[in-house]
Parts: C-alpha cells; structure tokens; sequence
C-alpha cells in the first residue's frame, strides 16, 4: 500500500514536471529553438501565483486561469524579444538570448518579490482522500487531474482545430507552412504562449507543495531538458513519459533508497536509454521529422 | 489577353551568385504555361522568388495587377498562388486529411467541400486519408502536394517537379490531374525537365537556360533545336 501512495504522489510529481516538459517541447518543435528560460518561467508562474493569493484570497483553481493568462502575455513578450529578431541567425543566438531571458526572469523575481521562499495556494484544499484504502492528498489528485486535463486540451486542441493543425504544420516545415498560406509569425508567438502558459500552470501546481525562490528554475530547466532527451526529442508523448519517469525516481526510487541514490540511478538510466535507443523512448517522430 | 502573373526583370541570387538574370514572363487567367530547362537553369528558384520564398535581387512580380514585391508567401498564398514544391514536402507526421485541411481557408463546411473535390480528383488519397503522410508513396505523396495546394483555391498553381522520381505510369496519372487543373480554370505555371509531358499539358512554353529566358512560344509549334539549345547550350558553350 505504501508503494502505491508513493506510486501516487510520484504520478502527481510528474504531471506537474510534463506541463514544463510540455512547454519546452511545443517551443523547441515550433523553432527547433531550446528555451533555456522555461525553468525561470515556471518560477515565475509559481510566484505569480504566490503573489496573488493575498489579494484574491480564493483557491488555486480560480488562479489558474488568471496565471496562465498572464504567463502567455509573458511568452508573447519573450517570443518578441529573445527568438523573432534572432530567428535567422545561428541557433546559439537564442540559446543565450533565452538564457539571457532567464537571468533577467530570476533578478526581477528577488527584486520584486525578495529571495524568500513563496508558497502558492491549493487547488482545491489541503485535505486527504481516501480512495480504496489508499489515502491521497487532494493537492495530488488535484495535480494530476488539472495537469491531464489541460494536457487532453492541449492535444484536442492540436489534433482536432485547424488552429492545431497550423501549429503543428509550422512545427514540421516551417517554410512550407508558409507557402501553404499559415501566418508562421503568428503561429510561432502562439506557440510560446501556450508553452509560457503551461509553464504558469507548472509554477502554481509546484510552488504549493514545493516552495518556489528566484532560483528554482535552474533545477526545473534541468528536468524538463532530460525528460525531452530521455522521451525523444521533439517528441510531445515522450516529453510526458520522461516527465513522469524523473518524477517516480524522485518519489519512489528516493524512499526506497535515497534521494543521491535515487539521482545517481535517474542517470545511470539515462545513459542506459540513450545507449540503447539513442532517439529516446519515443523517438521515432522525432527521426521522421528530422 | 490580361495577365494573372506579370513577372518583370527578376533576377535573384545564390551565394554570391546571379542565377536568374531580368526574367519576365506572363500567364493569363486560365492559362497553362510550361517553364522548361535543364537542372540549375533556374526554375525553381523563378517558382521560389515569384511566391517570395527566395528575394529577389531586381524586378517586380504583379499579380492580378496587384505588387508582390516585399509581401510575405503566406500573404501572396491567401491572393490566389498555390504551390507545390520539388520535392513535395508534405508535413510527414500529419495523416492525409490534415495535410490537406491545414492547407484551407475556409469554414468547416467549405473544408468539407475543398477536400471532396481533391479526394475526386485523386481517389487513392481517399482511401489513405488517416495514414501519416510519411508512409505515402512518392507519387502519392505527390498527389498529396498538389492536392493540398488546391485546396486553398489558387488562381495560379506553380507545379516544380511533379514528376520527378516517379514511374512512367505515376507520372501520366499526375499529369492527367494537372491537366483537369488547367482544364477547370486553374492557371498553371509548371517548372519541369520531362519536356514531352510538360509540352502536352500545357498550351505555352518559356525555355529558361542559364537564368534567362530563351524562348517563348506555343507548346505545340516549338521551333526544331529550341529544346536541345536551352538543355545543352551550356555544354555547346562549354564545348
């Protein structure tokens, strides 16, 4: 039983980490661009939200779509400044333009909001759940039925809107995209909205069962890379799969073992995977695209 | 007879290089014109600069009297230019349907329509409509391309190699749709090396050799030696 709610927990874990994963991966297909700041972003999300709450004292759920909102003016704004006038120029340009943006994410979170760890409010409530003797956080069901929820959209959106199928043709070929009529400027911006959202989204889901500081989107920029790399790169299923898998290491792995062991084998695993499968788990749309 | 497409004094580059040197020529509304030459004469990057894929270093391109120069091919696409690139290029992971759909801009009911109209015109597409377009073949991959050009409703369609690497059969069926295109209204402007096919689909032809414009005249009525001059004059000038 106690492996289950660990079992839990970790899933909850890694439904947050897949909307940042998420986010990268709709940015990187969109621009074959990697935003380095999408850490800082989610950072930002969480002490957006975290900021909030005193004046809107109403449970996180009502945030959501305010923090979301915001983040995607926020992508917009970053979109337009750190990739649209570097769009032709050597990829390392918006690495460290991104990179650029993410500092400057971080310097204005501890001039506004000071280096002290924040806390976003619940989804629902603090309470538990007992669902067939196993009991779970609200918090984490919440977690994870938001986090799937807003993933389906997101994938209803893609698949079934001509929206989507725009989104995804410039992800493909942006030049052909072009020269079928799609406006890949404004797909493009779209693009970072929706990935800045899902960052907004991941900010407010972790900053409240984990604080969140200036400097949290280090760690998370970090997970999100390995979960692309570990899935495959380019590849938004697999972004899902790394996300919940770095999670479970995290969660599962670290009670059982311990957290350095836990790391040392999330890995060792990686390594393991990219010998093996060197497109990742599931890599094989990402070849075809390439 | 008016022009749907003027193209006047294009040239363009490629590193450094002028490869198309003060092109112009015109198609009429309706009408389907041929652009032949040998590999490098520069056809494709004509088709690429007339929906401004690649820039042009000098002259103008009008179309429907309206100037292109400086607009972006998304803007020039949603005027009436449809194109279908060497190559194909169709979007690999997307299934047929929404290879085609993404390319519409119409209403869902409008959509519905466009895609009846292709799945007429090439019935295998039909059939494969929820199969990723990577798993096509290539001359129904090719059918895709023209198909998905289609269905943004051009007035002109710019066609650069439909027939390259496909079969004899796979290239006369793709023929045979071009023709119903140009037979429907459709202006057509097709960039090819396949002379014979080209000359049959089309009832004007422009010789491109080296980037310039060597002949311009009826498909039927080609003058003896035009075709061998504009594919070997450069081995003639070399030799």
């Amino acid at each position: 039983m106690t492996l289950l709610q660990l079992l839990v927990n970790g899933v909850a874990l890694g439904a947050a980490y897949a909307l940042v994963a998420l986010g990268f991966v709709l940015v990187l297909n969109a621009t074959a661009a990697v935003n380095f700041a999408q850490g800082d972003l989610v950072m930002a999300g969480g002490l957006l939200a975290a900021a909030l709450a005193p004046h809107l004292p109403v449970p996180g759920i009502l945030l959501l779509p305010a923090v979301m909102a915001v983040m995607a003016g926020l992508g917009l704004a970053v979109c337009a400044a750190a990739y649209l006038p570097l769009r032709h120029r050597p990829p390392v340009s918006v690495f460290i333009s991104t990179i650029a943006v993410g500092i400057i994410l971080q310097n204005g979170a501890t001039l506004l909001s000071g280096p002290e760890p924040k806390s976003a409010p619940p989804l629902f409530g603090g309470g538990t759940l007992e669902i067939g003797g196993l009991v779970v956080a609200e918090q984490s069901a919440a977690i994870v039925v938001v986090a799937a929820l807003l993933i389906g959209a997101q994938q209803w959106v893609f698949a079934r809107t001509q929206f989507g199928r725009r989104l995804r043709a410039t992800a493909q070929d942006p030049e052909m995209a072009r020269a079928c009529g799609i406006p890949v400027t404004a797909m493009v911006l779209a693009t970072f909205a929706i990935g800045t959202a899902c960052a907004g989204a991941a900010g407010l889901l972790l900053a409240n069962q984990f604080f969140v500081t200036p400097t949290s989107g280090g760690d998370l920029i970090l997970k999100a890379y390995i979960a692309v790399t570990l899935g495959g790169w380019g590849s938004v299923p697999g972004a899902v799969a790394g996300a919940l898998v770095i999670a479970l290491f995290e969660v599962v792995v670290s009670a059982v073992l311990s957290y350095p062991v836990a790391l040392a084998a999330l890995y060792a695993t990686l390594l393991a995977v990219l010998v093996v499968r060197p497109q990742g788990l599931f890599g094989e749309a990402a070849r075809r695209r390439a | 007879m008016t022009a749907l497409l003027s193209v006047e004094g294009v040239g363009a580059d490629h590193g450094g290089l002028r490869v198309l040197h003060a092109v112009s020529l015109a198609v009429a509304a309706g009408e389907a014109v041929a652009l032949l030459g040998a590999n490098g004469a520069g056809k494709s990057t004509l088709l690429r600069s007339i929906l401004g894929l690649h820039p042009a270093a000098a002259g103008r391109v009008l179309f429907d009297g309206a100037d292109l120069s400086g607009m972006r091919a998304d803007r020039r696409v949603r005027l009436g230019l449809g194109y279908v690139p060497e190559g194909r290029r169709v979007f690999p992971g997307m299934s047929v349907r929404d290879n085609l759909e993404v390319a519409s801009r119409q209403g869902r009911a409008g959509r519905r329509d466009d895609l009846e109209r292709v799945f007429a015109l090439f019935p295998q597409l039909r059939q494969k409509a929820a199969e990723r377009a990577w798993r096509l073949s290539g001359g129904q991959q090719q059918m895709l391309a023209i198909g998905r050009a289609l269905m943004g409703r051009p007035r002109l369609l710019l066609l650069d190699e439909p027939s390259l690497g496909l079969s004899p059969l796979l290239a006369g069926e793709v023929y045979a749709a071009v023709r119903a295109v140009a037979d429907a209204g459709t202006a057509v402007l097709l960039a090819d090396q396949s002379a014979a096919r080209a000359l049959a689909a089309t009832s004007r032809v422009v010789l491109l050799a080296l980037g310039r414009v060597v002949h311009e005249g009826p498909s039927g009525a080609l003058p003896a030696g035009a075709l061998h001059d504009a594919f070997l004059g450069d081995a003639h000038a070399a030799g």
